[in-house]
């Protein structure tokens, strides 16, 4: 195996995306372990191995001292040919054993373009896609992540989806399979049973799920004991909870190639087209002094220069200032940067700003979202014009010559003027640049790129109900762009309308989807969140091939009381704040954020966080 | 210099070359050249050795490799050249790089440079190639031996290989061959095994399987170098 192995590698691009062997990555002897879990993340290493949560749970499945936990990430195409021609299956990383002798393949669904590698990569394992073809002599197939909330066009192909944050529901489900495993009593059947017992479990096939004529659903209805809303799960308490001492440096260069403490989970602010806003309810804060030292552990452990503070939004942690003075305190000495995304500048004191040297290191990004303030208070985004100009004035007569600006179109609401408005902002950016005294004169002056998204309606949002506008109507919002922009120093760029039209028709869609699914797999499709690798001509011929409209999921507004494919899963925020928030959208009418004003959301049920101390 | 090593920068600071020797081998041999910048330099940070950042815009840990390794390649004496600003016994430094290394990778050596880098000119390699015995010496018994070289022009030019081949030792092994050989290997003049292994395959006119390793460099006068 191993010869062979590297034989292909030789063959292929970036091998060091299929070595192993990098420092940290967890080895043991299989004959002292009970459970081997292969973390399957289903896009390409570069992708997969910059993203925290894979990381904190390879971490804690591997503290326990039977449990081996192997990553996994889909192969490019050249290694799925190369892998096809040798007969060689998908194998685990640390010991490039094929996963089916595993015990559990788990896969983390971060986004719905992802869903294609997903199948590819059970295929490639030697399992048969539908999860009712696999018996006891194939591993169980779990997944987890953001897009669980809504996971039921995978749910033909998936054993069991875990809601909410892993770190306890994982282990709960390892304990129960190994305490089967020992006293005898475990078949799939009955493990499936038990398992859906345990909060934050959502075994699909132990759901029936009824149609009305019109095509949409009748009713959910669970069967064998299996709870009928399935509540997701949270971590009550962060300063405890695990977290990893090291991380698996990769060789090659991948997307975020840095050490990355945790600093709150949740976001206070509500932007109503947001969905990590809602489904990381409620807003939980970690102690300035642990994330310190665990920040420290972590750049000596991994040799890292650089580390990150993650969050949905930096400037929001409560304790920033307190957290950075103890950062300076050995990131200076050490030469380590410390990397702050989504960061408010304007917070912030001189001193600390330099110190940071804040702008060097993220640049000037905004996220107005939305081009006129109106349409802003539609979506509840909390930025307004002047705080943009001001902070940009700032910038300029610090030297600073580029600015970028996202956006997105096709909101719930938006007008023509909203669009133009989107060229008007990024102009006066441009007409403060040059009402800047003391501005630097570049080679070519200032810069400001625009870059624009297609929004997705999604799941357990205010605007779930909401249609996405059409392909057509999108590209036309992006003509009208490009005519209102009339400065050579503002550069556009947006997001092909086609994948967001697939993506919306996932995001919200139900289980007749999984037939699509599987015929795009037959067909070779793959990879799609990268686009050369994106054909919408070939899925919505299957689409059509399978009797289903991509319009009825992407572009129909849903009533308030149809039954969503998404009802039966309990993410605390409830369906009528959603619509309370709906509604004051379409009036353009803002809701404040955690911290000013509890606006019952219905994640107070966990008693904690911002809703019981504030942070 | 100041003849005892020490070289003092305009800053000010003074530190000392040290040339670490190590193999690269089994799963490292995947990593490219510039990733194995990358991947020192976080073993000098893991080490926490008193290393010489540069004093740019970007300060970054100074460190140079005698001649790079072909992704796919195993060496079994690398050199990699890092400045110390601080003195420390030579055990220790290598304990503190080996405490925290991936697979693969493995400080053996540490000592103050000797050799400049202009003096080194050649590297020994041993190649295991799929074909038998009597098939390498066929193709060695030619009078010719060519293979296309990419120049850095980026157009390809015939390099005859036969003269520059010297002593090679052939070994049969179960199904393949094993050769040691001694190669050109300085700044002006450098002969992949690669080159090599194109020729036969040429001669063969088939596909052959090989792995490579480098044994050691070496100096002017045929010396390991150190």
């Amino acid at each position: 195996m191993t010869y062979q192995l590297d034989d292909m590698l030789l063959r292929v691009q970036k091998p060091g995306r299929y070595a192993g062997g990098e420092l940290n990555s967890v080895v043991k002897d299989p004959a002292n372990v009970a459970i081997r879990f292969a973390f399957c993340f289903p896009d390409l290493y570069e992708v997969g191995m910059s993203h925290l949560g894979m990381k904190i749970l390879y971490s804690q499945f591997n503290s326990v001292e039977d449990i081996w936990c192997e990553r996994v990430f889909a192969p490019d195409l050249d290694m799925e040919a190369e892998m096809k021609a040798n007969g060689v299956r998908l194998f685990g990383l640390e010991s490039r054993d094929p996963i089916d002798t595993f015990d559990f393949i788990g896969f983390t669904l971060q986004y719905e373009m992802s869903y294609p590698a997903l199948l590819h990569m059970l295929d490639l394992a030697g399992l048969p896609l539908r999860a009712d073809a696999r018996d006891e002599r194939f591993p169980l197939v779990v997944a987890g992540g953001p897009c669980a909330c809504n996971p039921e066009p995978l749910a033909d192909f998936i054993d069991i989806f875990f809601l909410g944050e892993g770190e306890e529901v994982d282990l709960e489900v390892m304990n129960l399979y190994r305490r089967m495993k020992q006293d005898g009593t475990y078949n799939k059947v009955a493990f499936l049973r038990k398992a859906a017992q345990i909060e934050g479990v959502y075994v699909p096939s132990l759901y029936d799920v009824t149609y009305h004529e019109d095509g949409t659903l009748a009713a959910v209805t669970p069967r064998d004991g299996a709870p009928a809303r399935v509540k997701k799960r949270i971590i009550r308490d962060l300063d405890t909870v695990f977290y990893p001492a090291s991380f698996v440096v990769p060789y090659i260069d991948i997307v975020h190639d840095r050490a990355v403490s945790e600093i709150f989970r949740g976001c206070i602010r509500g932007c109503r087209f947001c969905q990590a806003g809602f489904i990381y309810r409620p807003v939980r804060e970690k102690s300035p002094e642990i994330i310190d030292r665990q920040s420290h552990a972590l750049c000596e452990s991994t040799g890292y220069e650089e580390f990150s503070l993650a969050s949905l939004s930096t400037s929001d942690y409560t304790r920033l200032e307190d957290l950075l003075e103890r950062l300076l305190q050995w990131t200076e000495k050490e030469q380590t940067n410390i990397s702050l995304p989504s960061l408010r500048v304007d917070g912030f004191s001189e001193e600390l700003a330099n110190k940071l040297n804040v702008l060097r290191r993220s640049g000037l990004t905004f996220a107005p979202e939305a081009g006129t303030q109106r349409l802003r208070d539609v979506i509840n985004k909390n930025l307004t014009e002047e705080e943009i100009l001001t902070t940009a004035g700032k910038a300029f007569s610090g030297g600073w010559t580029s600015v970028k600006l996202y956006f997105m179109n096709g909101l719930p609401c938006e007008r023509d003027e909203d669009i133009v408005g989107i060229a008007d902002l990024a102009q006066k950016v441009v007409d403060t640049y040059f009402a800047t005294p003391n501005r630097t004169h570049g080679k070519n002056g200032v810069n400001v790129s625009v870059s624009v998204s297609c929004f997705v309606p999604k799941p357990h949002t205010p605007f779930q109900w909401e249609p996405q506008d059409t392909m057509e109507e999108l590209e036309r919002k992006q003509r009208l762009l490009v005519e209102s922009v009339h400065s050579k120093k503002i550069s556009l760029s947006w997001h092909e309308a086609q994948v967001s039209f697939l993506e919306a028709v996932l995001a919200r869609g139900d289980r007749r989807l999984g037939a699509a699914l599987e015929e795009g797999f037959r067909r070779g499709f793959n990879l799609d969140s990268w686009s050369e690798h994106f054909s919408l001509e070939g899925w919505l011929a299957v689409l059509a091939d399978c009797g289903l409209d991509p319009a009825f999921y992407a572009n129909r507004r849903r009533d308030y009381d149809e039954v969503l494919p998404w009802d039966h899963l309990d993410y605390g925020v409830t369906k009528s704040f959603l619509m309370r928030e709906n509604e004051l959208a379409k009036a353009a009418s803002t809701t404040p954020n955690c911290r000013e004003k509890c606006a019952g959301c219905g994640a107070a049920c966990w008693q904690e966080g911002v809703c019981v101390n504030g942070r | 210099m100041d003849g005892n090593g020490l070289i003092r920068t305009p800053s000010g600071v003074t530190f000392r070359v040290i040339r670490l020797r190590f193999s690269k081998t089994g799963r490292a041999k995947f990593i490219s050249h510039l990733d194995l910048n990358r991947t020192m330099t976080r073993a000098l940070r893991r080490a926490k050795l008193p290393i010489w950042y540069t004093e740019g815009f970007n300060k970054h840990p100074y460190l140079t490799f005698a001649s790079p390794l072909s992704l796919g390649y195993e060496g079994l004496a690398e050199c990699m050249d890092i400045r110390l600003v601080e003195d420390r016994p030579m055990d220790e430094v290598l304990a503190a790089l080996n405490a925290a290394m991936p697979e693969g990778l493995l400080f053996t050596h540490a000592a103050e440079a000797v050799c400049k880098p202009a003096d080194l000119a050649a590297a020994t390699w041993r190649m295991t190639v799929g074909c038998s015995l009597a098939e390498i010496e066929a193709f060695l018994a030619q009078s010719s031996i060519t293979a296309e070289k990419r120049t850095k022009k980026k157009t390809f030019k015939t390099v005859e290989l036969k003269p520059l081949l010297g002593d090679v030792q052939a070994e049969a092994g179960e199904e393949q061959t094993v050769l040691t050989l001694t190669l050109p290997c300085s700044n002006s003049d450098t002969v992949n095994p690669s080159l090599i292994l194109t020729a036969l395959q040429h001669f063969l006119d088939r596909e052959v399987t090989a792995s490579v390793l480098r044994l050691c460099l070496r100096d002017t006068a045929g010396e390991v170098y150190r």
